[in-house]
């Protein structure tokens, strides 16, 4: 069910509703779990199998793990849980593409085989809730939080319907404690939610499906040379796109949590406002960069083993990072692209004085995630681009304009239409066409404009923030005037981009 | 936000969301402006799912704008007690949907296939995004999409500002007067009053549209530029023409070994835009040998006198009156071709022939 239908408007009333009445708690939880997965059906019923695989093989094994003592069984027990939660993601997401490449490989020994065709439907969100399980059955392995007795909670905990198909992906001492007590939101939760879930769906409906994926889809479709202005202008509308997709997504989730009284992590914070990548990966998709550096970066041994290893630890955990978004080389070529980015930050770090307020690596690699304030102050960007404020406005800038080019790896469906649109964008192919109408351009370049502005201003802040020093009539006029646009963009049939991964 | 300050600001929202929605469905009704659904995917894949619909209750038809225009529904469903379901894609050729229908094995029923010389032996690539988009969102369809449809439909019944095609945000934006960019194809503007969709997918001129000579010279202006940029295409060779025979022979022959019926229809055009395609595509090239080679009886409007003298208000749709009349007409050229519509009304045996 896509939070911009109309199902969802119905669903959620009733929801809320029920939520509100005076049932006991275990009800309450009950019907939020049977409504999870009445949420997640509707896409594809026979799908809720897998959930159920998910859900019952981790409760079961992470529980014995904690209690385990024999480090053999402990093994084969952390094997059983990454077999068929891996399994189930290798099997449906890069089933065909592993054929694919095999084929490929046969074929470049010599090899005649042809691979049955496979025709494997993507469960919606399967990466999503497979890392977000993982994190329980892991953190059990290591013994980082007490195991979950009640199946309901744990259920619940794998299924909770506004995070279950694009995140935030929430650890386990985020949200089982939630569900622990009674939980009905105050007047003050219900009106921040009601507002998210405002912004959230006038960020995927009227910014990234009315004003910018036409301008994308028509650049990266394109077969031939561009001009320079109209490819530059096809990748910042997808730039912009895929912000406000699935930080739409994020801001309604986090939105309708809070209706119902639960708090989910902020997934977004202006990354486009970034100084550096390191900065960059602290405020885009925040829960899968530290899900990435918690269970893969510091186990492969983070900075602790030297630099060579440091620089191979960033690179392998950013290729595996593209590898998650999508069975494809160019989702490889874009995560192996971000490592590139840090590996040469860390070295220009390295070669330059730090000013004493930057924060150590030791500090971002502490778990729980830095706080907002540490998160303002910290970056990996060079010490000349963190001293004045010109000079981190141009950072930003130059931080965003590399953040650019790698959408090109993201959004093209192959490496011809990579290449060819950064040649068109370098101006390095000639007799590039014009393929963006008047109109197109001028969308693209405000909404971009727009968007650049409000995430510098708002890069240390928050918008519910912002909207409690404003007059109360300013905030009421601006959240009419979301809803209203919502309302004329009527487009109420696009999904998100990031369920595909 | 402080409870108070977050409390007022959502009253003032939710007040001034209400007068706005008043004010904003209030203007455009007063504008003139009727309901009018959006012809896009969502509503092709509800009629695509009605194909199946008892086979001696139903009668298709795919085709382009033309049958849309021309085949007025409610005379139809009255005339033959069957009902018809509109598949038909403006601007598009109907063989992928032909397709699509043949591969189905639970398609059994009666099949019109509105002839549009231009769209039906197009190069069939630039032709098939659109219909292929429709079929594959029919066959992806989810539960919840299915449900949002309901309520959608019950919004787009009532309320005039749904109109997606001129009153959405990009609706609006496209009416604005940016000018077109040198050198990039932009699809020409067609004003609201040339066309509104119902419910079951025909298309109806609205009554200024026959009275203003500005807004159908605007129309016939969109149909010259369309007929410059086919100039500037190659024509489609004598191979790729008897592919498409072939190909539509073979699709026939697979709906009509399930026992369905199939005929084609070619709908009525005037002035300047029907002696183009008299000329450019004559129908002893294209619309003869498409019955010979396939064995299927058609329909020309030109083979009757009582259909052959419309005169389309922008060369290439009729007006409603007419189409109410061609519909009837059409009803009795089918039945005399042998097709026989089991619920046809008794009382109305008489009258139709």
């Amino acid at each position: 069910m896509l939070f911009n239908s109309y199902t969802f408007i119905v669903f959620f009333a009733v929801l809320l509703a029920l939520h509100r009445m005076p049932f006991s708690w275990q009800t309450k939880k009950l019907n939020l779990l049977l409504a999870s997965y009445l949420f997640y059906a509707v896409w594809n019923p026979p799908f809720i199998l897998l959930l159920w695989i998910s859900t019952l093989v981790d409760f079961f094994v992470g529980k014995k793990l904690y209690y385990e003592e024999n480090k053999r069984k402990r093994k084969v027990l952390l094997l059983v849980s990454l077999v068929a939660n891996l399994g189930m993601l290798g099997y449906f997401k890069y089933g065909s593409f592993l054929l694919e490449n095999f084929t490929a490989l046969c074929a470049a020994v010599g090899i005649d085989y042809q691979a049955p065709a496979a025709s494997i439907i993507l469960p919606v969100g399967i990466s999503f809730y497979t890392f977000q399980t993982l994190s329980y059955t892991l953190d059990m392995y290591k013994k980082r939080s007490l195991p979950e007795h009640s199946v309901l909670d744990f259920s619940l905990f794998v299924t909770f319907f506004p995070q279950l198909v694009a995140g935030p992906i929430v650890r386990p001492n985020e949200l089982l404690p939630q569900f622990k007590v009674p939980r009905v939101a105050t007047r003050q939760q219900m009106l921040n939610g009601l507002f998210l879930l405002s912004l959230g769906l006038f960020m995927k409906v009227v910014m990234a499906d009315s004003m910018l994926s036409s301008s994308a889809d028509t650049v990266f479709g394109a077969t031939q040379a561009l001009l320079p202005g109209d490819a530059w202008l096809g990748v910042l509308a997808f730039s912009g796109q895929i912000f406000f997709d699935f930080a739409g997504y994020s801001t309604c989730a986090i939105g309708i949590a809070s209706c119902l009284g639960f708090s989910l992590p902020d997934n977004f914070r202006y990354p486009y406002a970034a100084v550096g990548f390191s900065d960059f990966w602290r405020r885009w998709h925040i829960t899968l960069s530290t899900w990435l550096r918690d269970y893969l970066y510091v186990p492969l041994g983070g900075n602790r083993k030297g630099a060579g290893r440091t620089y191979i630890n960033l690179m392998l955990t950013m290729l595996l990072g593209g590898l998650w978004h999508g069975a494809s080389w160019t989702f490889v070529a874009w995560g192996g692209l971000h490592g590139l980015y840090l590996c040469v930050e860390r070295l220009l770090r390295r070669k330059t004085p730090t000013p004493p307020a930057a924060v150590t690596e030791e500090v971002v690699e502490t778990y729980p995630e830095p706080t907002p304030v540490v998160t303002q102050t910290a970056s990996f960007a060079p010490a000349f681009m963190r001293t004045k404020t010109v000079n981190l406005f141009f950072g930003a800038l130059l931080t965003f304009f590399l953040i650019n080019v790698t959408w090109v790896f993201f959004r093209a469906q192959d490496f011809g239409t990579a290449w060819r649109l950064l040649g068109s964008m370098f101006g390095l192919n000639e007799g590039g066409a014009a393929v963006l109408t008047n109109l197109a351009m001028i969308k693209v370049a405000l909404v971009t404009l727009l968007l650049f502005t409000s995430h510098w201003l708002l890069r240390n802040t928050s918008v519910l923030a912002v909207a409690s020093k404003l007059k109360w009539w300013m905030v009421g006029a601006a959240w009419a005037v979301l809803i209203i646009l919502l309302i004329l963009s009527q487009d109420s049939s696009s999904s998100f981009i990031y369920f595909q991964f | 936000m402080s409870n108070n300050h977050s409390m007022k600001a959502g009253v003032l929202a939710l007040v001034m969301v209400f007068a706005f929605l008043v004010s904003w469905e209030l203007y455009w009704r007063s504008q003139g402006y009727s309901i009018n659904y959006d012809d896009g995917k969502v509503l092709w894949a509800d009629k695509r799912a009605r194909v199946y619909e008892p086979s001696d209750k139903t009668t298709v038809f795919i085709g382009s704008s033309r049958i849309k225009f021309d085949l007025d529904i409610p005379t139809w469903e009255r005339l033959t007690g069957d009902e018809a379901v509109q598949l038909a894609m403006e601007g598009n050729s109907p063989l992928p949907i032909l397709e699509d229908l043949a591969a189905d094995e639970k398609f059994k029923g009666k099949l019109v296939i509105d002839v549009t010389e231009g769209l039906f032996f197009a190069a069939r690539s630039n032709r098939d995004k659109e219909p292929g988009e429709n079929i594959q969102y029919y066959k992806e369809r989810t539960p919840s999409q299915k449900a949002s449809f309901q309520v959608s439909r019950l919004l787009e019944s009532r309320l005039v500002m749904l109109d997606q095609d001129y009153l959405s945000l990009n609706g609006l934006l496209d009416r604005c007067g940016i000018p077109p960019r040198a050198g990039v194809f932009q699809m020409p503007y067609f004003p609201p009053e040339f066309s509104h969709n119902t419910f079951d997918r025909q298309s109806i001129i609205q009554p200024r549209f026959l009275t203003d000579t500005n807004l159908q010279k605007q129309v016939t202006g969109n149909w010259l530029m369309f007929a410059e940029m086919a100039k500037k295409q190659p024509p489609p060779t004598k191979d790729d023409i008897m592919h498409v025979f072939n190909t539509v022979r073979d699709q026939v022959a697979k709906i009509r070994s399930r026992g369905g019926q199939v005929i084609f229809v070619r709908t009525p055009s005037s002035g300047p835009f029907w002696e183009m395609e008299s000329k450019v595509m004559p129908r002893e090239k294209l619309w003869d040998p498409l019955l010979a080679i396939t064995q299927t009886p058609g329909i020309h409007f030109k083979d009757h006198p009582e259909t052959s003298n419309y005169s389309c208000p922008e060369w290439s749709h009729l007006a409603h009156k007419d189409a109410i009349d061609y519909t009837r007409h059409l009803v009795n050229h089918i039945e005399q071709k042998g097709w026989q519509f089991r619920n046809k009304p008794a009382s109305l045996s008489f009258i139709n022939h």
